[in-house]
């Protein structure tokens, strides 16, 4: 028998347990095992290899689930307290952009009237304006960009298992 | 028999779609339930992985309060057990990194090794009295010699019984790297066994 024919022996016999393999392939393998000794002893080590880690035992600490258990409690009861001041935070957000939209027309009046007083160039309080209303939401979008790429992160190596 | 596969499949992900319903509310009674179920899965997975005792029964717990603080993240579109353990496993990449900040942890590198310690003289389980005690101290010898990096891939697929695909997931690698891995693994482990005990 040719050193190749125990390679592919060798190759499908891993194959087998790992992956796999096709009817011919098994065929194949079943015959060639009754003649080569060697091979035979190779997938019955493979088989004995595997059920030795089948069967290995690992104890399991006294008490671990039930301290886990009452962590986890801990820890939901912590969030759910958390819950109603996010929801109280966001709820504040949308009244303060609601207000923010709704008035838009009288602060910019109230620039223009400023402007005009004060004798300043239109576009001076055309800025000025565009600077009140849009560098808070550029701060805040700023803010929740960077709150969203952190849960982001976390969440990606997360979901990668899903 | 297919038959009985896709009905086994079906319930496998209504069981999945429910277990993400409960997640998502966080459902104390749901994860009371998880960890009992899975408590001796994770346990071993990450004694495979961590290769101590005392660190696998820290990380336990800190993957159980991520599963609850990230729960809704899972989908129920997967094995519920494969995305515990990419929780498990990344917590375990995360201390690696930030203990080693400079070099690569050992689920990456097999030549950066943590010895694999699962005796525990205290407290035998039922199998573990069963079986002789020749045989288990050869098994957890050859065990200690094979990289973690192989030791996860072996507990995966041929204790945990996930598949290969499922395994890419978990261990975000491509396929071939998944295969390439198993097959070291499996000759590492023949090996290890066909030495015995150092």
């Amino acid at each position: 028998m040719s050193r190749r024919t125990h390679a592919r022996a060798e190759e499908l016999i891993a194959e087998e347990r790992v992956e796999g393999i096709s009817q011919a392939e098994r065929e194949w393998l079943a015959a060639h095992i009754e003649e080569c000794m060697l091979c035979a002893d190779l997938a019955r080590q493979t088989d004995q290899a595997l059920r030795s880690l089948r069967t290995m035992a690992i104890p399991f600490p006294r008490g671990l689930a039930s301290r886990t258990q009452f962590r986890v409690r801990l820890r939901a009861q912590e969030l759910r307290e958390r819950e109603p001041k996010r929801r109280a935070l966001w709820l504040a957000c949308g009244v303060s952009w609601i207000f923010g939209a709704a008035s838009a027309p009288y602060v910019w009046s109230l620039f223009q009237w400023f402007g005009q007083r004060a004798g300043l160039p239109k576009l001076v309080w055309e800025l000025g304006f565009g600077l009140w209303w849009t560098i808070p939401a550029l701060f805040a979008a700023a803010v929740l960009l960077m709150e969203s790429s952190r849960k982001g992160e976390q969440a990606d190596w997360i979901s990668q298992g899903s | 028999m297919p038959g009985a596969t896709l009905f086994f499949s079906t319930l496998m992900s209504d069981e999945a779609r429910s277990i993400a319903r409960g997640l998502e509310k966080r459902d104390p009674h749901l994860l009371d339930r998880l960890i009992e179920r899975y408590q001796y899965r994770l346990f071993r997975y990450l004694v495979y992985v961590t290769g101590n005792r005392e660190r696998a029964e820290d990380f336990f717990q800190e993957t159980w309060i991520r599963v609850l603080e990230r729960g809704h993240q899972y989908d129920g579109k997967s094995k519920f057990e494969a995305w515990l353990f990419a929780i498990a496993r990344h917590l375990v990449i995360d201390w690696q990194r930030s203990k080693k900040p400079q070099s690569l942890d050992t689920l990456t590198d097999p030549d950066q090794e943590h010895p694999l310690q699962l005796a525990n003289e205290d407290d035998p389980s039922p199998l573990h009295q069963v079986l002789s005690q020749e045989q288990e101290e050869n098994v957890q010898a050859s065990l200690e010699r094979i990289p973690a990096i192989y030791r996860e891939v072996l507990v995966l697929r041929f204790q945990e019984e996930l598949q290969i695909e499922e395994m890419a997931g978990v261990l975000s690698v491509p396929l071939s790297t998944v295969k390439s891995r198993l097959y070291r693994g499996l000759q590492a482990l023949r090996e290890a066994l066909r030495r015995g005990p150092a």
